[in-house]
């Protein structure tokens, strides 16, 4: 935690955030005295999601999606919790670098969609041609941008052109310099009620989805996949696509586990709101299923590594996920019941 | 996962630290900063090992005069020729045609330029591939924890 100051002089908070996006949200809502957490906008905003996406790729390998789509945490939450944003995409860099001085030197602080790859700041092995990473910008310096990317444990410089690069370079889910800021937002929120609404869509979105990539679904079709892949990819291609998995669900900025101990500390936030034991005990169920994710990933690095061949198998790794799918379902399903008896 | 469990194996984000979730002794979910866990550097590690194979395939090709150097630098940045092509605001077509070495010596400068400009390179560089493999920098430091099972 460390404090800088915007263009005006206010004070801001540096969190350290696990995901870019909820990070930025609740960071922008803080910077306005709405105290939301990181794992708050998760749950409101209906993050948790799974989606196995074959047809989509990202670097050769195939999409394994653990939240839902890029921008639609941000839009859900700010629309649950009654905040109004501008939201802005621009043709033209030199007219979005532009605009974006401007509404520094108003005293806002704007949150920026970027791509990872032409971050000046981002480690050599950290760089994927990515399009939806995001930060916020706070002032403008002689050197370039000072920059709060929640990921990082400490705000960061970036030069002007390195961060115009990456606002507008085309490629997977080009950004097009999308960039966003506070208009207004509520000051007393209905947090129970935005917390309701968030838990009743993830249940849809995990449970309801009618194609087999979606949600419970998907994760079994994920683990059949897997189980099945060293006969039909042979091994080294089949530990390629599961180190790809892997790094879906360790990598991206999860939090650990793909998602599944942020969603956790939801759940523990909400317990408190609600003061509903039902809910604390769903929050320690979602522990033991990410618990479950993290053997599966400790299982996949052995296949690779090649450790202990006998037991460390394909199936295996496979049955974990099949494991991980039974228990979200579960959990998803009481979570429904337990959400109709909430009262907002 | 609690506190005393989040990884602190490998010094994997050069330097720099990953938040966790985990839960603390009273059981409450605590944001815990971790240097890196050794599974995510098994699967980052096959990652980049493979580009970097790959790009070293590319730059033989290049020296043997099989493909032109904007193909190795095209690679470099983790680009394939539709996204070069938006990128340089040159058509599809013309890109690839432009990754054979033969076509590619022939283009005027200010193709070149447009090329060199996508991809943050200098003009000279982009007609040129290194002499030696891409060193990419990677430290890893091993602790004294990275040795106990998990």
């Amino acid at each position: 935690m460390t404090t800088e100051l915007t263009a005006n002089g206010k004070p801001f908070v540096h969190h350290h955030g696990a995901h870019c996006e909820t990070a930025v949200t609740s960071a922008l809502f803080g910077n306005q005295g709405l105290d939301v957490s990181e794992p708050m906008i998760f749950g409101i905003g209906s993050g948790i999601f799974f989606g196995y996406l074959p047809m989509v790729k990202l670097v050769h390998l195939q999409v394994t999606a653990f939240r839902n789509k890029p921008g639609s945490v941000f839009r859900k939450a700010a629309k649950r919790l009654g905040a109004n944003f501008v939201i802005k995409t621009y043709r033209d860099p030199q007219k979005g670098m532009d605009e974006l001085r401007q509404v520094l030197k108003a005293g806002h602080i704007v949150g920026l969609a970027t791509n990872l790859y032409w971050l000046p700041y981002v480690s050599e092995r950290h760089r994927h041609n990515f399009g939806g990473h995001n930060i916020i910008v706070l002032r403008e310096t002689e050197a370039g941008f000072r920059i709060s990317d929640p990921t990082f444990d400490h705000p960061m410089d970036c030069s002007a052109d390195g961060l115009e690069r990456a606002r507008f370079v085309p490629g997977p889910m080009n950004p097009r310099g999308f960039m966003y800021y506070t208009k207004s937002v509520q000051p007393h929120p209905d947090l129970r009620q935005a917390c309701i609404k968030g838990m009743k869509n993830s249940c849809g979105l995990m449970l309801r989805i009618p194609l087999p990539i979606f949600g419970v679904r998907g994760m079994r079709f994920l683990a059949k996949k897997i189980i099945k892949s060293p006969d039909k990819l042979g091994f080294q291609e089949a530990c390629r696509s599961l180190a790809g998995t892997v790094r879906w669900v360790e990598e991206t900025g999860t939090g650990g586990a793909g998602f599944r101990y942020m969603y956790a500390a939801f759940m523990q936030e909400a317990a408190e709101l609600f003061g509903s034991d039902e809910l604390a005990r769903l929050s320690r169920d979602m522990t033991a299923i990410g618990d479950t994710w993290r053997e599966f990933s400790v299982t996949a690095a052995r296949i690779i590594k090649q450790r202990d061949k006998e037991a460390e198998t394909f199936a295996k790794a496979g049955g974990l996920i099949l494991k991980c799918a039974d228990r979200e379902e579960a959990f998803f399903k009481e979570l429904q019941k337990v959400v109709k008896k909430l009262e907002a | 996962m609690k506190v005393s469990e989040v990884p602190q194996e490998v010094t994997y984000y050069e330097g720099e630290r990953r938040a966790c979730y985990a839960l603390n002794d009273e059981g409450r979910y605590v944001v815990v900063p971790s240097i890196g866990w050794s599974i995510e550097e098994v699967v980052n590690g096959q990652a980049v090992a493979e580009l970097a194979a790959q790009l070293e395939d590319t730059r033989q090709a290049v020296v043997a005069g099989l493909k032109s150097p904007l193909c190795y630098h095209m690679e470099r940045r983790q680009m394939i020729p539709e996204i070069l092509a938006l990128t340089a605001g040159i058509a599809r077509f013309r890109v690839k045609r432009h990754l054979r070495p033969d076509i590619f010596n022939k283009l005027n400068p200010s193709v070149l330029n447009r090329y060199a400009r996508a991809l943050a390179v200098s003009l000279e560089e982009l007609q040129t591939v290194p002499h030696n493999k891409l060193k990419r920098k990677v430290t890893i430091i091993h602790d004294h924890r990275s040795n106990r099972r998990r």
